[in-house]
């Protein structure tokens, strides 16, 4: 269905959300016009602004307004660790964790060979400069624990072996603080596959 | 089959999932009694799901679901373990069967032994064994279950043995037919005797053998493929490549 009005129309921009149907959708343009005309202002502009001024760092390749992001431009991060998650969100929980003190490279998705997404689709060339620039020593390859991101991690493995550089893996098991009993069967016979000398 | 209400305790893989709706996944099942079938997999990617790791392609689950209609509904989903997941090549030949499947089967169409082969396949590959014997073993059977069986141990002109050092054509809708030797190389398709006895027995340990092999296979899945590409092999290309 073409948008005939102005009300319509928002109706309709509003569905390009994740999670809004139809419904949602229509209930957001009413309450802005209705109940909030100065938060749609603010709504509005800053889409605009967001939208002219934010590009990917020069560097890690996250969202930034600055031609290198904060992260990268700051002199307290070990240059020495390079870690690679798929996501911004990935690399926020990452910093969450307060544990992991070096750069990162955010890959903006995964290899996914049943999609049509390989190498070339998520920019790994980029990936291979950033590493190989002579002040990484390790890079720590934080991508899912999905088939895909195995995959992911380990055509980058592949890529920057022979090249001088620490590669290592997050790992992966059972939860902090985890009860066994509690814990699913695949997680605990993957932590038992991959256990380790103590 | 789609008349019937609910389905329990069916051996399963998943080949691929999709995101669907907000919280849930579309999962392109592969079940032992039903052949291909999608699913969705309701709240599946809801924080704290417990399906959330057990809809992992690769590893032996058993499903139940219900409904009528052709998306039925995943109702209930129980890991059976037996192997670890795999890692590294074996895990982009994993890709490749899943894609062959996904490509070539078509939907509800059970094939029990397949399945049973494509379980073993990738026990198999996650167990880390060579994996040319695996993808060639299981296109083969993949051809064979969907009518296309590959003859490897008679020419099809005069149903002679094949013989090791003859050149033949293999012509897909009928099979390997003798030709003159010292025809044009570089066709998967012209190939020497002991290829396709090779393939029959499964022993690629000559390489030259083998890479003709893996050729012929591949000539006779793209036949089939109608001019589609498989994904999964341009990535694994790339990887060969680096």
């Amino acid at each position: 269905m073409k948008p005939v009005n102005a009300v319509d129309e928002l109706i309709e921009a509003l569905r390009c959300l994740p999670g809004v149907g139809p419904k949602s959708a229509q209930r957001m343009a009413f309450h802005l016009l209705q109940h909030d005309p100065a938060g749609a202002q603010r709504l509005g502009a800053a889409l605009a602004r967001a939208l002219a001024s934010v590009r990917r760092c020069a560097r890690c390749n996250t969202f930034t307004e600055e031609e290198v992001c904060a992260l990268c431009a700051s002199p307290k991060r070990d240059p020495s660790a390079l870690c690679i998650v798929e996501t911004p969100a990935d690399l926020a929980t990452m910093e969450q964790t307060m544990a992991y003190r070096g750069h990162y490279f955010v890959l903006m998705g995964r290899l996914s060979p049943l999609d049509g997404v390989g190498p070339h689709e998520i920019g790994l060339d980029r990936l291979l400069a950033r590493a190989t620039d002579g002040a990484v020593k390790e890079v720590v390859l934080a991508t899912n624990f999905t088939n895909e991101g195995e995959a992911t991690a380990h055509y980058i493995g592949e890529m920057l072996r022979d090249r001088g550089l620490r590669i290592t893996r997050i790992a992966r098991g059972i939860p902090v603080g985890g009860e066994l009993e509690y814990v699913d069967a695949g997680t605990l016979a993957q932590a038992f596959y991959e256990r380790r000398p103590a | 089959m789609s008349s019937r209400q609910r389905v329990d305790h069916q051996p399963a893989f998943v080949l691929h999932a999709y995101p669907y709706s907000e919280t849930s996944l579309l999962v392109e099942a592969y079940t032992r009694a039903h052949g291909r079938l999608p699913l969705v997999a309701k709240g599946a990617r809801r924080q704290g799901s417990a399906l959330r790791g057990a809809l992992l392609a690769f590893q032996p689950l058993t499903f139940a679901w219900s409904g009528r209609g052709e998306v039925r509904t995943l109702v209930r989903c129980d890991w059976q373990g037996g192997h670890p997941l795999p890692r590294g090549q074996a895990l982009l030949c994993g890709f490749y069967l899943n894609e062959l499947l996904l490509r070539l089967l078509p939907r509800e169409d059970p094939h029990e032994l397949l399945f049973d082969h494509y379980a073993q396949a990738v026990a198999r590959l996650a167990a880390g064994a060579a994996s040319a014997p695996v993808l060639r073993a299981f296109e083969r059977r993949l051809l064979q279950e969907l009518g296309y069986a590959v003859a490897l141990e008679r020419d099809a002109a005069s149903g002679a043995a094949i013989e090791p050092d003859g050149t033949y054509r293999y012509e897909p809708e009928r099979g390997p037919i003798p030709v003159l030797p010292g025809a044009a190389g570089g066709d998967p398709l012209l190939l020497k005797g002991r290829v396709l006895l090779a393939l029959a027995r499964d022993d690629y340990a000559d390489a030259a053998t083998a890479a003709a092999a893996r050729d012929l296979m591949r000539a006779l899945i793209d036949h089939r493929l109608d001019r589609q590409t498989l994904h999964s092999r341009t990535v694994f290309r790339a990887l060969q490549d680096l």
